[in-house]
């Protein structure tokens, strides 16, 4: 593993015919690179022992506290040595490096005994015993005895178990800051910090509080960092219990961390994030990290279960097939294909998606196959594919790094995206410009340039704005439009007409502000834009995110490094879903499948006649249920009745069907509905791949079996299908892949193999070359376009603002997800137990409503009883609420209203109106759902 | 050191004007301490951690809880602890108050005649218990009285200030001849930083000059906390204009318009006169924008520090300015790349600035033919009560030792074994080498010691060098950062084990104490841990005699 140089080079390099810089390390040549520490030089040619470290991290800057890195330094061949801390001193060429003179082994024994004086001796009962880096480093150095007589310690602190997950015990702390630079460097929270002076350095947990009241957001970068057990966690993630542990990808948000799962005799331990995730670097959320347990939760459906007279009866996979089948062959053959719909999830590997749709197209007939995106990112794809023709991020969250600017419109990304949220939040303290159109403040509004804090449903009145100033005050990239876009000449035409004043006054923002936020979009040399659902949950939703799209051409933001347009995606794997063909519209790969030669296509691999007509959308589908023409539906993975707005709506529509067969991992507010619920398997429980919110094809890896007779969805799609005739071999993920690399082009060069750790970007090419950036040369449809849309209130506010004077925008909290099936059945729940609703300190003035009160919310739907948080977070006339819990079932007032273009729901706009509840005093359970 | 909170705290480039540091110290001023409510508030405006600033605060001696209530500070810098003057201070002052509102402060810069104590807000020193009860009934401030001498033929350090518009108008020259002139002259007067590591000051400029950024500081290392030295309280309250000057052009030379200086809360009359010659200068027109029709802007702030020795060592300075907890920072990088709010920045000592102008009046190669060899110019000698005529001279560099102890200084009142040169983490010069010793540098580097700033502490026959030794453990103990490893730790057992020593007959092992001198001395990140060895060192060889019975047989390697 040595690569020294050989002495031919080093010939060579002396005469100036090899340009390398080379150092020595113990008087041998070795070839340096350019800016690196001695600690990294050493470290790349031999073993991490060589230079043992106490306080250095690999994803934490050089600090320089602990001085167990030193090494000896002469700048010429026996010249005058000097020791240095490697960690911090940078690597000069010419330099003699000497990791392990006397003097050296000295130092460190010397420093290492010097810690344990102050340290407790009970390694053999201590939770990281096997795994302590003070234990391995004072084994390295040879320690036998401490020299020193008894003095003063810190061994009679205390340990604080006082958080769900968050552990400490100083008593162990070598005070090397290492989670202190966690804290700050990684997450961005400074819960952490030391306190005191000299030897009565402390670490506190804000000041000084327990865990439980401090500001942690249990990301748990600080246990994952300390090298003894000062700090650490409930799974006690650093003991060396497990036999195995294996790497897969978080099931929860879009950002697709990479986890390292500790398991032991088919349970898992723990997890942890691996330092050299490419997406992830070692962080991760409390979500990814500790939000696991629900995976063998007693409540996990563990058997088929078929409702007879009204009551769930478990049943064998043979009698539950055989009820679907028969249905589903009798709706077919009474009523045709199309009175069958299905949505899949996704929460599902690609595999299972692509395998889902092939079912319902392929299998039943019919082109209803829809998913999640449909409430979440669908105007993202649409509105993406308008204006560029693809309906994914330009760019990758790497190119944080690279941006002088950051837009983040409508995404609270350090709730729905913590690790993304954490970078973001990262760069914008570290100085690079932020500008943040929310009508919340949001965690990173506090630390942006501009917030341009908008009434919620005027998202395109105030890119219009921008769009305007950019344009007037001539700060427009003529060359990128000219070369690289169409339309914009009677774009601009219509740009000129607005009438900037009205639109001040509808969103609500300062006109100069927003002139200001859009000089410094326009004049960053990079600008990058983010968003999330608080621009596509809007009836103009789909404009939207084309009026972003536009931005970035006005301005040419597109096509290199720290540009683009980046929506956030919202679950683990909506990418991907829609990647596969869940969608009415397009097949696998987006192909247009109502063009002959790609029925064609279609139809030659999967070796039947291919439906043609346009499928429903999801919330179509609920319409056509309700005037009986959907008979059958099929969802996979998703709580509809909880998460789909205007529940009364949505429970009727799965009320009215003949059938309704549901698969998931709980009995959740929809599987109540069902007439057969199938049992799933979680993340933990299968393989396959997930693709994140920058087109990364990540693989998921098998952790443990399925929980009692649960499934992987894939194999139970496929049993059904290989019962309805169709011979669709078992379930294996790197087969399934290689039947999707077939069909879908840009997962051309994707195999398995290939994927390895950190996955692939797609387009992959045939020979495995992936694709950070998207659109550098040309667009998917050759030019960019240019359309122009107007303003519009939205039909909601029209029709009900009178009547509901606030407006509801509903949002999401950290700690849980979405309708919370998985992470109510966690820990998270004790961390945040309820729905709360934000209401201005003004409004709850004059309405009379403390903080913690019951609100009586009500709207043209219906009515929920939230318990009030006061906060100056949202504007006067504005509300805001989570709906992660099913007791309070927000989605009861939710709207029917929609995006105009792609039918994604506008549950950022709702007509309310609050009075303080009479009576009620906790959560009164609504009785829509019997 | 965090990055964030540097940027944080230094927001929209109006750090100077709302200042966190700032902020903790108007509300002790307040209350006392800097409680959580406040500690929080302050936390929230500036976006970082409650953790932050409650971790920051706590580090102050004049902000931490503990100190809450404190009316008096007894000195205990190394003068007054060898003058014996602590306890009968303490005694007296307990007459008047309660036990619990006596603190400690470490050097108030009245070395030259101990006794010193700091009582609700300012400086005294007394000899006697009638002095005290003096002060008590009429509540006057005294000025501390001590000679000011000098044995060169053109002093530049203690000549007399002609008047603002006289003085300043060479500002007005350097304008018009421009920056690369002035740091010409500067590089070509050879002057080293007098804060104790030497460095070359027109080099320091020049770095930070080629820095590229929008903005940059120039920061005035005025914590001046090495017991024995008050030459820099005597260039701020006696010649505050040469360091304002030599500021003013340094801010000209590497293209910063503001200019911070940090002065210790223990001098608070060094802060009261800085503020006033800053308002004096303000309105002659000397600060503000387009000075003189120059072009050039500059504005000075000062910053009050809280009690910490360690924001002596210009990183933690810096992290202090920013709010932060006054840790010592890696290098690189420098600061003159990264420094203040992470902007390039120049820190440079009160003393080295006080010589510019007379460099520029005088030009760089005069300056340069001052002085012996590599240690041009002249420097300030502080000497203690010891001697029979303590006080502030300025000796060209290179003076004789035995001059200015014997000359100057009148030679001692008692007997003196040793001196302390350099403070706390100087040499320890047994008296029977000072006549080898030149003031300068090389000299002192030469004979295994360390000019420092060069204040002298004068240790009696009949002080017990162990003692004294303990009190450089402990001096280091408390005011360690308590970042680094070695300085955290090792001050703290050093410290132990030569207390045992002294009042339990325990028996330090040699071989130990060596291995913790070295680790200390090669493992430290700065110069408090680094330093310490030094001394310890110079007692363990010059005073092996008087030591040995507190250790084992040396064990030979």
């Amino acid at each position: 593993m040595h690569k020294q140089i050989s002495d031919i080079e080093l010939a060579m390099i002396e005469k100036g015919e090899l340009d390398l810089k080379v150092g020595y390390i113990n008087d041998e040549a070795y070839t340096m690179t350019e800016g690196e520490t001695v600690l990294s030089f050493v470290r790349r040619y031999f073993n991490m022992d060589e230079v043992p470290t106490l306080c250095d991290a690999p994803n934490l800057e050089a600090f320089g506290s602990c001085r167990v890195c030193s090494v000896e330094v002469a700048l010429e061949k026996g010249g005058k040595r000097k020791t240095m801390a490697s960690c911090h001193t940078p690597a000069s060429e010419g330099m003699f490096i000497y990791t392990n003179s006397p003097k050296i082994q000295r130092l460190r024994k010397n420093l290492v005994e010097l810690v344990l004086t102050d340290h407790p001796l009970d390694c053999l009962t201590c939770e990281v015993n096997g795994n302590c880096e003070l234990q391995t480093v004072a084994a390295q150095v040879g320690i036998r005895d401490v020299r020193y007589p008894k003095g003063k310690t810190h061994l009679h602190y205390e340990k604080d178990m006082s958080h769900p997950y968050m552990t400490s015990d100083l008593s162990k702390c070598i005070n090397c800051y290492r989670c202190v630079r966690a804290c700050d460097e990684v997450q961005g929270q400074f819960v952490l910090s030391m306190a005191g002076r000299g030897f009565d350095n402390k670490i506190v947990k804000g000041s000084d509080v327990s865990f439980k009241d401090s500001d942690c957001v249990s990301c748990g970068a600080c246990a994952q960092a300390c090298p003894t057990s000062a700090i650490s966690d409930i799974f006690q993630s650093k003991a060396i219990n497990a036999t195995e542990t294996t790497r897969t990808v978080c099931t929860y948000c879009g950002v697709g961390c990479n986890l390292e799962v500790s398991s032991k005799n088919g349970e898992v331990l723990s997890i942890q994030a691996p330092y050299d995730a490419e997406v992830n670097q070692g962080h991760t959320c409390l979500k990814g990290r500790y939000a696991f347990k629900f995976y063998d939760h007693p409540e996990r459906l563990r058997k088929p279960l078929i409702k007879k007279n009204g009551e769930f009866k478990e049943v064998e996979w043979d009698e539950a097939y055989d009820f679907i089948v028969n249905k589903l062959n009798k709706i077919k053959e009474e009523d045709g294909p199309d009175a069958i719909a299905g949505i899949s999830s996704s929460r599902c590997t690609n595999e299972e998606n692509y395998l889902m749709q092939k079912f319902i197209r392929a299998v039943v007939g019919t082109n209803n196959i829809d998913g999640c995106a449909r409430v979440c990112h669908s105007p993202t794809a649409l509105g993406m594919q308008r204006t560029f023709g693809t309906g994914a991020a330009t760019n990758s969250i790497e190119d944080i790094k690279h941006t002088d600017m950051m837009m983040v419109i409508g995404a609270n990304p350090t709730k729905a995206h913590p690790v993304t949220g954490a970078k973001l939040k990262q760069a914008a303290m570290k100085g690079t410009k932020l500008i943040v159109i929310d009508p919340y403040r949001t965690e990173i509004a506090r630390y942006a340039d501009f917030h341009l804090q908008l009434r919620p449903g005027t998202n395109v009145a105030v890119l219009n704005m921008m769009l305007y100033y950019i344009i007037m005050d001539e700060l427009v990239d003529q060359k990128f439009v000219q070369n690289r876009t169409s339309g914009y000449d009677d774009f601009v035409k219509s740009i000129h007409h607005l009438d900037i004043e009205k639109l001040e006054k509808v969103s609500g923002v300062d006109r100069n502000l927003v002139r200001e936020a859009a000089h410094a979009y326009a004049t960053a040399p990079n600008a990058m834009s983010f968003h999330g659902l608080g621009v596509t949950e809007h009836s103009q939703g789909t404009f939207t995110v084309m009026q972003i799209a536009q931005l970035a051409m006005v301005t040419g933001n597109i096509g290199r490094p720290g540009v683009g347009v980046n929506p956030l995606r919202g679950q683990n794997n909506v990418q991907g879903s829609a990647d596969m063909g869940v969608q009415p519209h397009q097949g696998a790969g987006y192909m247009d499948y109502t063009q002959p030669g790609i029925t064609n296509i279609y139809e030659d691999y999967y070796g039947v006649d291919m439906p043609t007509k346009m499928g429903l959308k999801i919330p179509e589908m609920f319409d056509e249920s309700i005037a009986g023409k959907l008979r059958a539906m099929w969802i996979i993975g998703e709580d509809v009745a909880q998460t789909d707005p205007n529940t009364q709506h949505v429970v009727k529509a799965l009320s009215s069907l003949d059938i309704l067969i549901v698969q998931e991992l709980f009995m959740t507010e929809t599987a109540k509905l069902a007439d057969v619920v199938l049992p799933g398997a979680s993340f933990l429980e299968k393989s396959g791949t997930f693709t994140n919110g920058e087109r990364r094809i990540q693989r998921v890896n098998k952790v443990v079996d399925p929980v009692g007779d649960a499934k992987v969805d894939g194999q139970i799609i496929i049993d059904v299908m290989n019962r309805m005739g169709y011979a669709q071999p078992d379930y294996d993920a790197e087969g399934m892949l290689k039947e999707i690399a077939g069909i879908v082009p840009f997962f051309k060069g994707a195999t398995w193999a290939g994927l390895a750790e950190n996955g692939l970007q797609w387009p992959v090419a045939e020979d495995g070359t992936d694709t950070q950036i998207l659109h550098e040369k040309e667009f998917k449809i050759g030019k960019g376009r240019f359309y122009y849309f107007d303003w519009r209130e939205s039909e909601e506010v029209e029709t009900h603002g009178k009547e509901y004077p606030f407006i509801l925008t509903t949002v999401r909290e950290l700690e849980h997800y979405n309708c919370g099936a998985m992470t109510r059945r966690t820990a998270n729940v004790e961390i945040l137990k309820e729905d709360f609703l934000v209401i201005n300190p003004a409004d709850a003035k004059a309405k009379n409503i403390a903080d913690g009160d019951m609100v009586c919310m009500t709207s043209e739907r219906g009515k929920v009883d939230v318990r009030a948080r006061v906060s100056e977070d949202v504007k006067q006339g504005v509300l805001s609420s989570t709906f992660h819990f099913p007791d309070i079932m927000l989605n009861n007032i939710t709207s029917n209203v929609s995006d105009s273009e792609a039918m994604c729901p506008e549950y950022k706009v709702v007509s309310v109106d609050i009075r303080k509840s009479k009576g009620v005093h906790k959560h009164q359970p609504t009785t829509a759902l019997v | 050191m965090s990055k964030n909170i540097s940027h944080l705290s230094g927001r929209e480039g109006k750090a100077l004007e709302f200042n966190l540091f700032e902020e903790y110290g108007i509300v002790a001023n307040e209350i006392g301490t800097v409680d959580k409510k406040k500690s929080e508030e302050l936390a929230k405006h500036f976006l970082v951690g409650d953790a932050n600033t409650f971790g920051a605060t706590s580090f102050y001696d004049f902000l931490k809880e503990e100190n809450k209530g404190k009316r008096a500070y007894v000195c205990n810098g190394s003068a007054c602890l060898c003058a014996g003057t602590q306890n009968g201070v303490k005694e007296e002052l307990s007459k008047h108050m309660k036990a619990e509102e006596i603190g400690h402060m470490t050097c108030l810069g009245r070395c030259h005649e101990t006794g010193a104590f700091h009582l609700d807000g300012e400086n005294y020193s007394a000899k006697s218990s009638e002095e005290i009860a003096q002060i008590f009934k009429d509540g006057e401030r005294r000025e501390d009285e001590y000679i000011v001498g000098s044995n060169c033929a053109d002093p530049i350090l203690t000549r007399d200030f002609p008047g603002v518009d006289k003085y300043y108008r060479l500002l007005e020259d350097c304008f018009a001849k421009g920056r690369e002139v002035a740091l010409e002259e500067m590089k070509l007067s050879g002057l080293r930083g007098r804060g104790g590591a030497g460095f070359p000051m027109g080099m320091k400029w020049e770095f930070c000059k080629n820095a590229e950024a929008d903005q940059k500081f120039i920061v005035c290392n005025a914590d001046e906390g090495d017991p024995g030295a008050y030459s820099d309280r005597y260039l701020l309250e006696k010649q505050v204009h040469s360091v304002l000057f030599g500021m003013m052009v340094g801010g000209f030379i590497i293209g910063a318009d503001k200019g911070v200086l940090y002065i210790r809360a223990e001098y608070p009359e060094s802060v009261r006169i800085t503020e006033q010659a800053i308002e004096e200068l303000k309105s002659a027109g000397w600060l503000g924008d387009n000075i003189k029709g120059s072009g050039f802007n500059f504005n000075f702030k000062v910053i009050k520090a809280a009690g910490a020795y360690i924001c002596g060592e210009e990183t933690a300075l810096l992290s202090s300015i920013e709010g932060q907890r006054p840790e010592v920072r890696v290098r690189p990088p420098f600061p003159a790349q990264e420094g203040l709010f992470r902007k390039p920045t120049v820190v440079n000592n009160v003393e080295t600035l006080a010589s510019v102008h007379y460099i520029l009046s005088k030009g760089g190669e005069h300056f340069k033919n001052i002085g012996r060899g590599r240690s041009t110019g002249t420097k300030l000698v502080c000497l203690d009560s010891f001697f029979n005529k303590p006080g502030l001279y300025e000796v060209e560099m290179g003076t004789p030792m035995s001059e200015v102890v014997n000359d100057l200084g009148g030679g001692f009142k008692q007997e003196v074994k040793a001196i302390q040169v350099g403070g706390p983490l100087g040499g320890i010069v047994p008296t029977t080498h000072i006549d080898k010793l030149s003031l300068d540098f090389e000299s002192y580097a030469e004979n295994g010691f360390l000019l420092g700033h060069a204040g002298v502490v004068s240790i009696p026959k009949d002080f017990p060098m162990v003692q004294y030794l303990e009190h450089l453990f402990e001096f280091t103990s408390v005011e360690s950062c308590g970042k680094c490893f070695p300085c955290r730790l090792g001050s703290r057992r050093g410290w132990e084990m030569l207390e045992k020593a002294r009042t339990e007959g325990f028996k330090i092992d040699r071989q130990l104490m060596d291995d913790l001198l070295e680790a200390l001395e090669d493992g430290s990140l700065c110069a408090l841990g680094g330093g310490l060895p030094l001394g310890i060192k110079n007692a363990l060889k010059h005073f092996h005699e008087e030591l040995s019975p507190y250790f084992t047989e040396p064990v030979t390697a």
